[in-house]
């Protein structure tokens, strides 16, 4: 394990203050892009049935980066991004019926696709250096930490929903 | 992100390997391999993801005259972007679900606590079983995603044995992640012991892809409560982003290295 110590991992701290905001509007559009034929392919639903519903994740995306960017205080983007869709979706409120009716027009799944695409072609040598070298020992220590998280948060929520009902 | 050049050729035809392996990934589809009274699910983006590695230069040296360290860089930059369109649309499962998680809201915030359960399970191992020194204390303490390893390394340092530990569950998540939380839950459900609403919020524990795989099985499982899952388990990843780190940095990062002093104090 000691070979490891050489291979550091170069996970700067993001900025998000810092991003060019023009630009990553761009690549958010090429996101999309991607995520809407990832949509057509699984589900068959085509560009102009699915255009409202995948600009109305664009503009939420949009309005999470900036609100990330701008904020006197920080919270990272997803968390805007989140919130802001959220509150849009909420009964009562105007338009929110109209809009879960176009989201839903849109496969969650699809859009985790090309996410996972960008990933494995990001995996740097180092990445693949350091799982080689931690060898079988941290493969099982991490399957059991997973299992570990996941577990103890279901069998948490799991007695709480039986006391509270 | 790149200081410049994110529109050149090069940058741009990541996008096209990207497209390309997308639509290949998504025109399989969803397969289910029964295994007894569970089935596990196998999805489009864990096929996205293994041709992802199959392409990546580091594997296939021919892809590397496209794909050079900077664009590869680039793709790590894109995975964030490319992943926000996918949050929103989680954040719109939510709303319409208000109900139901305001009914849930006692077992949904206190199942942050239930994240420790890694130390419950996997310190033993790491160091009864496997023998690990300090490694431990950064493998086991949390699901090691970035903020967690930020944290790491703000406090030990990633060239420390506890960095090592913490890189080490890290890269290892990174690569088979998704995997195991596409199969884990889908076989906890298999059981029948608990209710599918902890099943679903107990999916927001760690990254964004863990969490499409986890709800990805928990849906194909139990198609007719596909609202309900979608919802608790973005709520709870909500929560996630905005516990996670206090969570770790004042209960189970001290906590775990505790247990180590007492358990190993000829490593101190």
């Amino acid at each position: 394990m000691q070979t490891t110590e050489h291979l550091k991992l170069d996970i700067e701290p993001v900025d998000e203050r810092g991003i060019r905001v023009g630009e990553t509007m761009l690549l958010l559009l090429i996101a999309c892009v991607i995520g809407g034929v990832a949509n057509y392919v699984s589900t068959g639903v085509g560009a102009a049935e699915a255009f409202p519903g995948m600009a109305i994740l664009y503009v939420c995306s949009v309005l999470g980066l900036m609100l990330a960017r701008f904020m006197p205080f920080y919270l990272p983007s997803v968390a805007w991004v989140s919130l802001i869709a959220i509150v849009i979706t909420i009964p009562g409120v105007p338009g929110s019926e109209w809009v879960v009716a176009q989201v839903g027009k849109i496969n969650f799944l699809s859009l985790a696709t090309p996410a996972l695409a960008y990933g494995g072609l990001a995996l740097s040598s180092k990445e693949f250096a350091i799982a080689r070298t931690s060898g079988w020992k941290i493969v099982i220590v991490a399957i059991c930490v997973m299992l570990g998280t996941y577990l103890g948060s279901v069998v948490i929520a799991d007695l709480t929903l039986r006391m509270f009902g | 992100m790149p200081t410049s050049g994110v529109f050149e050729p090069r940058h741009l035809s990541l996008h096209v390997f990207v497209l390309a392996i997308v639509i290949v990934a998504e025109a399989i589809g969803i397969i289910r391999i029964p295994i007894g009274i569970a089935a596990i699910v196998l999805l489009p983006m864990l096929y996205a993801f293994a041709m992802g590695i199959a392409l990546n230069p580091n594997i296939t040296r021919a892809t590397g005259r496209v794909l050079t360290p900077n664009v590869q860089k680039f793709a790590g930059a894109m995975i964030t972007i490319a992943i926000t369109p996918f949050v929103a649309k989680f954040g719109t499962t939510v709303g319409p679900q208000i109900d139901a998680i305001i009914e849930a809201g006692p077992a949904l915030i206190l199942q942050e606590i239930g994240n420790l359960g890694t130390i419950v399970v996997a310190f033993p191992i790491a160091v009864y079983v496997l023998r690990m020194g300090r490694e431990t204390v950064g493998a086991v303490y949390s699901i090691d995603r970035e903020p967690n390893l930020a944290l790491v390394a703000e406090k030990y340092g990633l060239d420390s044995p506890e960095g090592a530990g913490v890189m080490g569950v890290y890269a290892t998540g990174t690569l088979i992640g998704t995997f195991i939380f596409a199969v884990i839950p889908v076989l906890v459900h298999a059981t029948g012991l608990f209710d599918i609403r902890a099943l679903a919020m107990s999916c927001g524990v760690g990254s964004g892809s863990m969490l499409a795989a986890c709800t990805g099985g928990l849906v194909t499982a139990e198609p007719e409560n596909k609202d309900l899952i979608l919802g608790l388990a973005g709520a709870s990843n909500v929560l996630t982003y905005a516990t996670g780190l206090y969570v770790g940095m004042f209960v189970a990062l001290p906590l775990t290295q505790w247990l180590f002093r007492k358990a190993r104090p000829d490593l101190y």
